[in-house]
């Protein structure tokens, strides 16, 4: 398998571009395959994951070459950001980027969450990914109410569309969002690479909605991404929690480039667009030569090898964006009325998530209850996109015809 | 990539839906008729569904200059150059799409123009959305907006069938032929259904 740490990448004085450069074409929206938006939107949540890591590492460190060094890193980081998250076209619109983020949120932790090896962490992914795929029923039912479109337009008939973990129950207790590390010197480096990447891009979709959602004038759009929001930043907690805190920053640096590494080599080998695949082969150079350059802050300053960390095999298999509708059925089957009790899962509702049930909602329906009754009001039914059959959880099926179905 | 079978993205009904509603929809089903054309067979299918994508075209493009950009001229200062914006977007839409209509579906360089012409009616639409309906839906009452419904009702009833640049401002409506007569038709009974509601 390529090893990222055999390799030189692109020399760091090349890697500065110019406006030509930068400036580059959006993706056409109406012809694009619906997993290179979500790759696009993946390396977009690595980028800036990146860059406010690198900030945060530059606050916590004194060496004066050092920051320098990383000031320069940043900088090319911020220009790969600025160009990938630029390949998004104009002409779409926050809600149609927002069914973009749930579409990955969805299939990037199914897929996570079907190869991670430790049961504790799968058992993270497993619990996470429920909740944003009722998210994506929510907004695909605002998109149509506001937008007068259907949700299929976007994720293109590989991601299903239809009730998850009821939104309404996904807001939990503060402590109980905590979970328990992963030991960094015993864990397989896979969970490393997939703990960092899926709350890379949870936090991306917390920063996009607490930004984006009050630039809708409709009183239900404003409060769905209120809510919404703030369950994302659940699971920024909930996973950043797997990742030990005993790292140190310069073996937290190598990981993060080598998880670029592993996410761009990943995406080169499937994109469809011949385009896009040459952005992440290029930015697959850059990354390597900020790896090496890790590596070496890494031996200077810890006195360790960057094989102690991501191991010496090179990388895992290669995240791949592909439907996981049966995955998802299944968990929806088994795990849909999960909730959190300190570091582990339970199945009843338990005081402290009463007593959160009790300050929040206070007797009153959330905005995500209410977009769907404004829709039932409005269309006479629900939308969904269920191209296997009916919902496998039977009080989660839909009430009314099969307009949809 | 999307694959709808139809562009069937239904009308909304009830006594809330509004004139904006309405145009929302078409949007989307332009949208989807754009797709149903790059997809058709050459011949006769590709011929039927380009002539479908015509009509929304017109209807829509009619209802709007007769309602939506006389209304929003009026809204905001610097409304009008907002609103040139738009009618020269159409203006320009029109022009490819009547060189489409006069050439034919078996031209050479449909595909390609078709192309052109879906990124101007497309980027047009989002604009229209973002800068013009959101400040309809702000400031006109919303009952007017809701009256306005009604107009864009009749226009669907009354298509014109092909386009005809040059006719995006009411005042510039000098060139009349034969075809131009269901246009002016759709016009009429949008604007008695404006003087007489109900």
């Amino acid at each position: 398998m390529f090893n990222p740490l055999d390799h030189k990448g692109l020399p760091l004085d090349q890697q500065i571009r110019n406006w030509r450069e930068l400036d580059v074409e959006p993706i056409d929206p109406e012809a694009v395959d619906p997993y290179t938006r979500c790759r696009i939107i993946t390396m977009n949540g690595i980028e800036v994951e990146a860059i406010l890591f690198q900030h945060q590492f530059a606050r916590n460190c004194s060496d004066s070459d050092v920051r320098r060094q990383l000031a320069y890193t940043r900088y090319v980081e911020n220009q790969q950001q600025r160009v990938v998250n630029w390949l998004l076209p104009g002409v779409a619109s926050v809600l149609e980027t927002t069914l973009g983020y749930e579409q990955v949120a969805v299939d990037l932790t199914a897929w996570v969450a079907r190869h991670e090896p430790d049961p504790y962490l799968k058992q993270a992914y497993e619990f996470g990914v429920l909740e944003d795929f009722d998210h994506l029923y929510r907004y695909a039912n605002l998109y149509e109410m506001v937008e007068r479109r259907k949700a299929e337009k976007i994720v293109g008939g590989v991601t299903e569309v239809m009730p998850g973990r009821p939104t309404v129950a996904e807001h939990r207790h503060p402590f109980d969002n905590v979970r328990d590390p992963y030991a960094k010197d015993a864990v397989d480096p896979r969970s490393k690479l997939h703990a960092l990447t899926i709350l890379s891009a949870e936090q991306q979709v917390a920063i996009f909605y607490m930004n984006v959602g009050p630039q809708y004038m409709e009183p239900i759009a404003r409060q769905l991404y209120q809510e919404i929001s703030l369950i994302e930043q659940e699971h920024v907690t909930h996973y950043e929690s797997l990742v030990d805190p005993g790292e140190t920053w310069w073996e937290r640096l190598v990981t993060h480039e080598y998880n670029e590494c592993w996410l761009y080599y990943s995406f080169l080998q499937q994109e469809s667009d011949p385009r896009i695949k040459a952005v992440w082969e290029l930015h697959l150079q850059m990354e390597l030569a900020h790896l090496q350059q890790a590596c070496d802050l890494l031996r200077r300053h810890d006195g360790r090898e960057p094989e102690q960390v991501v191991g010496d095999t090179g990388l895992p298999e290669p995240l791949t964006f592909e439907p996981n509708k049966e995955y998802l059925r299944h968990l929806l089957a088994t795990q849909v009325d999960l909730t959190t009790l300190g570091a582990g899962y339970v199945r009843e509702a338990h005081e402290r998530f009463e007593w959160m049930q009790q300050q929040l909602h206070d007797g009153q329906k959330p905005p995500s209850e209410e977009v769907i009754d404004l829709h039932r009001a409005q269309y006479g039914d629900e939308y969904r996109l269920e191209t296997e059959g009916a919902h496998p959880v039977e009080s989660l099926r839909a009430q009314e015809g099969a307009r949809r179905a | 990539m999307p694959d709808p079978r139809t562009a069937d993205t239904p009308f909304p009904t009830g006594s809330d839906v509004d004139v904006v509603d309405l145009l929302l929809t078409q949007h989307a089903r332009i949208e989807e008729q754009f797709l149903l054309v790059a997809g058709a067979p050459a011949g006769e299918a590709k011929r039927d569904a380009f002539d479908d994508l015509v009509r929304l075209l017109s209807v829509h493009e009619t209802a709007e200059e007769e309602l939506i950009h006389p209304l929003s001229r009026g809204l905001v200062p610097g409304g009008d150059p907002l609103v040139d914006d738009r009618l020269a977007e159409e203006r320009q839409a029109n022009e490819i799409l009547a060189r489409l209509v006069t050439d034919g579906v078996d031209a050479e360089g449909f595909d390609a123009a078709l192309v052109l012409l879906r990124e101007a009616v497309l980027a047009h639409a989002r604009h229209e959305e973002r800068y013009e309906f959101t400040q309809l839906r702000a400031k006109v009452p919303a009952s007017q907006l809701r009256a306005l419904a009604v107009a864009v009702r009749a226009a669907e009833a009354l298509a014109p069938t092909r386009p005809h640049p040059g006719t995006e401002s009411a005042t510039a409506n000098l060139l009349v032929g034969p075809v131009l007569a269901v246009a002016d038709r759709a016009r009429d009974m949008i604007r008695e259904a404006v003087r007489n509601p109900g």
